[in-house]
């Protein structure tokens, strides 16, 4: 069982049950891990790979699960500025961008949480709370351009709107792509540092460094 | 619960998003980049097209707007030191503990 790498960083109940419930607020080794998931995701943000014709991958599924989903938001407004700074995406979509990835960011985490509450591995738990955030974020950019209706467009609504679904199912696809990649992500860091995902309290493997009387 | 339900309900949520994934491909022209395939599909609503799902021989190309800006070393400048920044946030709470509480316990009960 030890030599299976799945096995690595599992969350069983009993011990899961018994850590502290932690204190409202953001976790300092959280504020760590959101400027290197800002730097993973701006990076990838910008790369487009040759796969559904062209796209791009954003790693906000495993920047919800990493940093949670407050600090997750943030970092998809921080990538979507630099972003829009650099010319990837217009300054004046900056807030519906934001909110598709936020929401991404936001549902992964809480999917993540909910997955490992019911004692599922990590990689399953990681790669689907990835892959549900991600349709969660495709679903809200199709609401979004429905309603809102997209300027120029000589397209009826019910054209828009199957044009639209279009590129939600598209948009799927990617994310089994993405889910994948953070599913295995989450299964390394988990297999080294548990404590990463929240799946052990850190302390609790630390050697003392001292002994007192 | 059991391993082989967490990989079903994994294998069957991959399955159906790739089968939505390769209908939308198809209904939206097919092997073209987002951004070209987003202006098409808005303005001129589905319009099938086909075209290989992977394509490595075009390679990973940085963003459109970024290279042809000539905004390489911007973009690599910014990368780096977002890295440099994270990693060294990183390494400070790491070594030190942290930002002045010492609140390090788990997050997910």
């Amino acid at each position: 069982m030890g030599t299976d790498p799945l096995d690595a960083g599992r969350c069983r109940t009993d011990q899961c049950r018994s850590l502290p419930r932690p204190e409202r607020g953001v976790e300092t080794n959280q504020i760590a891990l959101a400027g290197i998931g800002a730097a993973a995701s701006f990076a990838i943000f910008q790369l487009n790979i040759p796969v559904w014709g062209g796209i791009h991958m954003n790693l906000t599924g495993l920047v919800g699960i990493l940093a949670g989903p407050l600090l997750g938001a943030l970092i998809a407004l921080v990538v979507n500025i630099f972003s829009a700074a650099l010319g990837h995406g217009a300054v004046g979509l900056l807030g519906a961008n934001t909110l598709v990835n936020a929401s991404e960011a936001i549902v992964a985490y809480y999917a993540f949480k909910t997955l490992m509450g019911m004692d599922w591995d990590v990689f399953p738990a990681g790669a689907s709370a990835a892959t549900v955030g991600l349709s969660a974020g495709a679903f809200l950019m199709g609401a979004i351009i429905v309603i809102s209706g997209v300027n120029g467009s000589a397209l009826p609504r019910g054209d828009l709107t199957i044009a639209v679904a279009g590129l939600v199912g598209l948009n799927l696809g990617v994310a089994v792509i993405e889910g994948l990649l953070t599913g295995f992500i989450v299964q390394f860091l988990a297999s080294v540092r548990p404590d990463l995902v929240g799946l052990t309290d850190r302390d609790a493997h630390e050697e003392p460094s001292e002994v007192t009387a | 619960m059991q391993r082989w339900k967490q990989y079903g309900g994994l294998t069957a949520l991959f399955a159906s998003f790739l089968a939505a994934g390769y209908w939308g491909f198809i209904a939206t022209g097919g092997a073209v980049p987002w951004a070209k395939r987003s202006a098409q599909a808005l303005q001129r609503g589905v319009q099938e097209g086909s075209g290989a799902l992977v394509d490595f021989g075009r390679g990973v190309v940085v963003a459109g707007p970024i290279r042809k800006g000539g905004l390489l070393v911007e973009f690599g400048g910014l990368v780096a030191l977002l890295v440099v920044f994270g990693i060294g946030l990183y390494v400070y709470v790491d070594r030190y503990g942290g930002f002045g509480d010492d609140d390090r316990s788990a997050r997910y009960p």
